[in-house]
């Protein structure tokens, strides 16, 4: 047992070397990590790749909005004061008003429009004659939870596996979301997150000599939305909708007096001459009319009868497929209650990466990190000349990447490029300690005593503490800012120092006195 | 095995003023590019696409050099800012800074050109402008801090100085270098400016710790120290130049970003704790404490 009080530290390094093997290659860790989203797992081991080295599109934006805080509107219901303070702002829609009530009279009112400023907010309340307290940039914990939940939502309905949606802040106050995909082209992800995506269904019909639009279906009125059908003899592409029981009357009533259920159903011809037309349904996905159509003649007689509410089945006809896919996708994950603020005059960022590309890079990036060690090497054996001294030098160093890679693997981060660098990095540190650590031991002659080891080591460790604790403090501002690519930098760095101050270089040390001190 | 000595440098033949007088001379030259920088262009340092904004595409054209930048150049409308040819495969990386084409725009058109688009990005300028912020007042924070730890360490006012007079030299020196040499401000390199602080501390601390904190005389301590600090240095600095040469080679940005700008860091740190930080000690030692 003596041998193992000796050297404990070398076996404690081996347990842990042990467990971040098991981490990287066992296959019973991989089951919990592989469903880690937005990362793909890939090879004989349980490494995550990040979209750097995996491909994919990266989108990180703040929301489109304007706050005012504690706005009291008194006892006016808050669709009424979310219509009053959409007529203040010129052409705002109500779509883009939400109040959040926060007590009987007051609350929050957000305008997700794009171009509308905190100060036209406060003016928009003071014509109002609402009281606030403060108007800013931005919009609200709610709203930004709830599109987060969407936009995890339409991309998992779009079927963009591994997709990730998260809310990140930075410690200056800001929020971004952001949106990772695997492998997906760019545009689309960018077509999906920017489109809010609110679909209605409205019925456009003559009355007293013009024509009368009003909305008969909105998202809430569904029951349950199908997948969108490619259609084909003589039908649209469609998506087949089960509309709630309690609305069927309702709307069954509202197609009988619009006309659109009349005798014989209608033709709509929106399209070509919209003041002449029969009456018509109109597909409305964000403002924009996407599809017109009337009613056939079977289904309007049912309508008619009433029979139609006992079964109320309806489709919704696009112009072609990928309409009505959008269609299916918005109305299953619902509206954005704010956009994300992308493109050119946006404040967000973009990127996307080739899924070759990414494969292409994890190599390269491989290969340097390695051609660094033998650089590394090659000086240190250079330098010392003994074997005994060196080759544990740059085993030791290797453990501590080891680690590092187990540890990346255990909780499933997934690696970037700038986490290979933070592993160069952590090399070269390690090795330079370790240098300090064989300098102090072998200085002034032979390590002949225990004793005399161990002080040297003791004194070594000084000059080793205070290097990794000015390395701790120069990254941590990156580990904790969101700087994006290079926190995983940071973080691995500081790891690395501190695995390299606890456990391996301290293990270096017992291996190094093993093979100089003989008095065993 | 043929193993390399540090060699022994006979400091007794310079004076303390010799000593300092060639770092604080590069300081000065370094200071004052960076200063002529800021007068001529309003910005110490050109800081890139992550810092400004625009967009950046890195796409496959199948075509010899000479004959694909040509192309590249008819392609896009607005053309391209840069192009930089990666050696390793037959790609260019371009970048672009302008807002009024979005990189949706720009991708389309490569493609209608029949390039193959491997990656794209593209940072708004707010976006930048924050970024940058945020990434001035780390390296701030991270020197401020570092300052503060090696005042606690040592407790003594010139050796502490020493330290962070040369950790101040070994950041200014490669960012004057990167104005000359037409590198700009990016994540990769400010990574690297911050490792300088980490990295370039060490050899100091050693020699600091040698010299103030162990029996001994003078110029042997110095010795000592310089063996193991200069192999320290040398290590990293084998390190990052290879890595700087492998990742341009492959056309990996960050890397080959953090590996030049360290390099430079690590050549100057070299400078300026066997001379600046040294010269500094020797006045403390022998003339600074009243014995």
């Amino acid at each position: 047992m003596g041998v193992v009080r000796e050297n404990w530290r070398i076996f404690l390094l081996i347990v842990v070397l042990l467990g971040s093997l098991f981490a990287l290659f066992s296959p019973t860790v991989a089951e919990g990590g592989a469903e880690a989203p937005g990362v793909a797992s890939s090879g004989a081991t349980n490494l995550q790749y990040g979209l750097q080295l995996s491909g994919g599109t990266r989108i990180r934006a703040p929301l489109v909005g304007v706050t005012a805080a504690e706005v009291e509107y008194g006892d006016v219901e808050t669709p009424e004061a979310e219509r009053e303070v959409a007529g203040r702002l010129g052409d705002v829609s109500v779509a883009d008003v939400i109040v959040r009530p926060t007590s009987e009279t007051s609350g929050t009112v957000e305008v997700t429009a794009d171009g509308v400023t905190p100060a036209e907010l406060g003016r928009a309340l003071d014509a109002a004659g609402y009281e606030y307290a403060e108007t800013r940039n931005g919009v609200t914990e709610e709203t930004r939870a709830q599109t987060v939940d969407i936009l995890a939502d339409k991309i998992n309905e779009a079927g963009l596996s591994g997709g990730t949606v998260q809310q990140i802040q930075t410690p200056t106050g800001e929020n971004f979301i952001l949106v990772e995909v695997p492998d997906a082209n760019r545009q689309r992800v960018v077509d999906l997150v920017n489109q809010r995506g609110s679909v209605r269904v409205d019925a456009y019909y003559p009355s007293d000599g013009g024509y009368e639009q009003t909305t008969v279906l909105e998202r809430d009125d569904f029951q349950s939305i199908g997948n969108a059908q490619q259609g084909g003899e003589g039908q649209l592409p469609n998506v087949p909708v089960v509309v709630r029981e309690d609305v069927a009357p309702r709307f069954q009533q509202q197609m009988s007096q619009s006309g659109l259920a009349g005798q014989g159903g209608s033709r709509c011809s929106y399209t070509t001459s919209p003041n002449s037309t029969d009456a018509c349904l109109l597909l409305i996905v964000d403002g924009q009319v996407v599809n017109s159509f009337g009613m056939s003649p079977g289904l309007a007689a049912s309508m008619q009868s009433g029979d139609w509410a006992q079964d109320p089945r309806f489709v919704l006809q696009t112009q072609n497929f990928s309409e009505s896919r959008q269609v299916a996708i918005n109305l299953r994950a619902g509206a954005l209650p704010a956009q994300l603020d992308i493109g050119p005059d946006g404040e967000g960022t973009s990127s996307f990466i080739a899924p070759s590309q990414g494969e292409q890079f994890r190599i390269d990036s491989l290969l340097t990190g390695i051609i660094a060690v033998f650089a590394v090497a090659g000086v240190v054996f250079l330098r010392y000349g003994e074997v005994e001294v060196a080759l544990p030098m740059i085993v030791t160093a290797l453990s501590e990447v080891v680690i590092l890679l187990g540890f990346a693997a255990g909780i499933g981060y997934p690696l970037d490029l700038s986490v290979i660098a933070g592993f160069i990095a952590v090399i070269g540190t390690g090795v330079d300690d370790l240098i300090i650590i064989a300098d102090e031991v072998m200085a002034q002659g032979d390590v002949n005593s225990r004793r005399v080891f161990q002080s040297r080591f003791r004194k070594a460790f000084w000059v080793i503490g205070a290097a990794a604790a000015t390395t701790i403090i120069a990254m941590s501002p990156l580990a904790v800012l969101s700087l994006g690519d290079l926190q995983g930098f940071a973080i691995f760095t500081i790891l690395g120092v501190v695995v390299g101050v606890l456990l391996t270089r301290p293990a270096y040390g017992d291996i190094l006195r093993a093979l100089l001190t003989r008095d065993d | 095995m043929v193993a390399f000595e540090v060699p022994e440098i006979d400091y007794t033949r310079y004076t303390n003023r010799q000593l300092a007088a060639v770092p604080l001379a590069v300081l000065a030259v370094a200071l004052l590019i960076i200063a002529g920088w800021y007068a001529a262009t309003g910005v110490p340092v050109n800081p890139g696409l992550e810092f400004t904004g625009g967009a950046e595409i890195r796409v496959a054209v199948d075509a010899p050099d000479g004959q694909a930048r040509e192309r590249i150049q008819q392609a896009f409308d607005p053309a391209p800012e840069t192009i930089r040819g990666v050696p390793s495969d037959n790609t260019y990386i371009l970048t672009f800074q302008t807002e009024e084409v979005g990189v949706s725009a720009l991708e389309e058109q490569a493609r209608a050109a029949g390039f193959e688009v491997q990656s794209s990005y593209t940072v708004s300028p707010s976006f930048g402008s924050r970024t940058q912020l945020l990434a001035l007042g780390g390296v701030a924070f991270a020197f401020l801090g570092m300052s503060a730890l090696v005042f606690l360490m040592f407790r003594t006012f010139v050796p502490s100085v020493a330290v962070v007079i040369s950790a101040f030299s070994d950041i200014v020196i490669p960012v004057a270098l990167m104005n000359v040499l037409d590198i700009e401000l990016t994540l990769g390199t400010v990574a690297a400016l911050l490792m300088i602080i980490g990295y370039s501390v060490d050899s100091d601390i050693l020699l600091n710790n040698h010299i103030l904190r162990r029996s001994g005389e003078f110029y042997e301590s110095t010795h000592r120290a310089m063996r193991t600090g200069v192999t320290m240095t040398l290590t990293s600095l084998a390190a990052m130049t290879v890595m700087t040469i492998v990742a341009t080679l492959f056309g990996i940005q960050l890397l080959a970003a953090i590996g030049t700008v360290l390099v430079f860091g690590l050549s100057a740190d070299l400078m300026n704790t066997y001379m600046l930080n040294l010269s500094l000690l020797r006045w403390y030692k022998y003339e600074g404490v009243a014995n």
